[in-house]
């Protein structure tokens, strides 16, 4: 479902995030990310969907090539690809909504869009989503006004309107309390099983990472150092990824 | 090495003070005419207060027509002159173009278009609209700037088209601001646009003028009055709307 090849990533000429990232993830597997801050989680998410620009390598997802798509083509992809993020990144001053029917602007008519209308099948699946993360009464509420729980489960209800292949998540839970945070992990396992959908997500905790996790990857200085299921994990591979001795 | 920059800013201002004459020995011979001044022009002349009125609204039709053309104007130029989201190039020309003319105040520009176009409150709106859209446009270029980018990515991961980015991502973090930014030039262009009638570019400028020419200064009073009521009118409504919006 992604293959990754190679991927390097220089975000400044002294700023190396990754050094030539290897990784392929099968349909339907919740892939969790572990590693230290600043071990390139972030950037190798964010260059699946290309938010950050790869330097070299290539980035497929279903099939297509991310890496060198013309604006269009990656706009085209980019719609079967979700995201939430650890700030939730919700549009505060409009309605709950709202913010989700972003995530049909990858589908709609654009000018009509630019206009706030959009086609009644894209409505009714808004409110179908935004109903799978319990939320349906609130949909006239301003996304400001919802506590920050709340507000991650409208990012998902928007990525789920995208009708996506994958779902990229940056440290979905590093902003709520431990018990949200289950709660929005307990979202996506569910997410994951009923729709055998594709995750990838971003986890600081290293416990609640092997409890939702198919499959671990450590991350550490810009490279891989550990790819395999949360049973593997061992207290010698926490050291390797998270481990103070030089790298 | 603080010492000695106070003390040059005060040998500065003592220098200008010279170079100005400004002394204040002639502000206290000029104050019996001031007095004279005041005195003459109470009580005000009741008579002319309808044409003070119609004096009034033409300066606020101004105002407000100037105010909001510029308003609408003043979108693309903030957008283009906004470091986050203009192209570098056009940045760099429309930032250079939007300081140069506003650099140029309203009642300089009611000169020239008074020139162009004749008397009246038709060069005096264009006026406002000429200095408001380069103020408005700053105003908004730097809002834009200081948008959160979080929702802007968001908005760009769901494969939405640049312009929807714009719509979605952006707009919906700048309009209230931007409204309010509006509210308050439009509070300052009443108040400009009360001295646009000095040259002849319409509104209650043009009574005041004409009164005070004739030395008529009951009249001019009742006009005098009239412009602090309207302005104070003005700024508190204006006001109240914006206190709401952010």
């Amino acid at each position: 479902m992604i293959e990754v090849r190679g991927l390097r990533v220089v975000l400044s000429p002294d700023t190396v995030a990754l050094y030539g990232v290897d990784l392929a993830v099968e349909p339907g597997e919740f892939v969790v990310i572990i590693g230290r801050s600043g071990a390139g989680k972030t950037t190798f998410l964010r260059a699946i969907n290309r938010l950050v620009e790869p330097t070299a390598g290539t980035v497929r997802v279903a099939g297509q090539l991310v890496t060198g798509a013309d604006p269009s083509a990656l706009r085209q992809i980019r719609r079967q690809i979700g995201m939430i993020f650890q700030q939730f990144n919700l549009v505060r001053r409009a309605s709950v909504l709202e913010n989700v029917l972003a995530g049909r602007l990858g589908y709609v008519p654009e000018w009509p869009s630019l206009a706030g209308r959009f086609p009644q099948r894209d409505r009714a699946l808004a409110r179908e989503c935004l109903a799978q993360v319990g939320l349906a009464e609130f949909a006239d509420r301003r996304a400001d006004t919802l506590s920050g729980g709340e507000q991650q489960r409208v990012a998902i209800a928007r990525a789920l309107a995208q009708e996506p292949r994958v779902i990229l998540g940056d440290e979905p839970t590093a902003s709520l309390d431990p018990t949200l945070a289950g709660s929005i992990m307990g979202i996506l396992a569910r997410i994951n099983q009923e729709r055998r959908l594709t995750l990838v997500v971003s986890q600081h905790q290293l416990d609640t990472a092997l409890e939702y996790g198919t499959r671990i990857v450590g991350f550490r200085a810009g490279r891989v150092v550990f790819d395999g299921p949360p049973a593997a994990v061992s207290p010698e591979v926490v050291q390797a990824i998270y481990g103070e001795e030089a790298a | 090495m603080k010492r000695a920059a106070w003390l040059g800013v005060a040998v500065l201002l003592v220098a200008i003070a010279w170079h100005t004459d400004a002394s204040p020995a002639r502000l206290v011979r000029g104050l019996p005419w001031m007095w004279d001044f005041v005195r003459r022009m109470v009580p005000p002349n009741p008579a002319v207060l309808p044409a003070a009125l119609a004096g009034a609204v033409g300066t606020i039709e101004i105002a407000l027509l100037g105010t909001a053309l510029a308003a609408a104007l003043a979108i693309p130029l903030g957008f283009l002159s906004a470091r986050n989201v203009a192209p570098p190039a056009l940045y760099y020309v429309v930032r250079t173009a939007l300081n140069f003319f506003r650099s140029i105040d309203t009642l300089v520009y009611a000169l020239l278009f008074v020139a162009a176009v004749g008397l009246g409150p038709f060069p005096g709106m264009l006026a406002v609209v000429a200095y408001t859209t380069t103020s408005l446009a700053k105003l908004y270029s730097e809002t834009i700037e200081g948008i959160e980018p979080g929702p802007v990515d968001a908005i760009r991961a769901t494969g939405a088209t640049p312009l929807q980015v714009l719509r979605f991502g952006v707009l919906p973090q700048v309009l209230p601001l931007f409204l309010s930014y509006v509210l308050y030039r439009f509070e300052s262009n009443v108040r400009a646009a009360t001295v646009l009638g000095f040259v002849g570019a319409g509104g209650i400028g043009l009574y005041l003028q004409t009164y005070l020419r004739m030395i008529d200064y009951p009249s001019a009073s009742t006009v005098l009055l009239v412009t602090v009521v309207m302005v104070m009118v003005v700024d508190f409504v204006s006001a109240r709307i914006r206190a709401r919006l952010v």
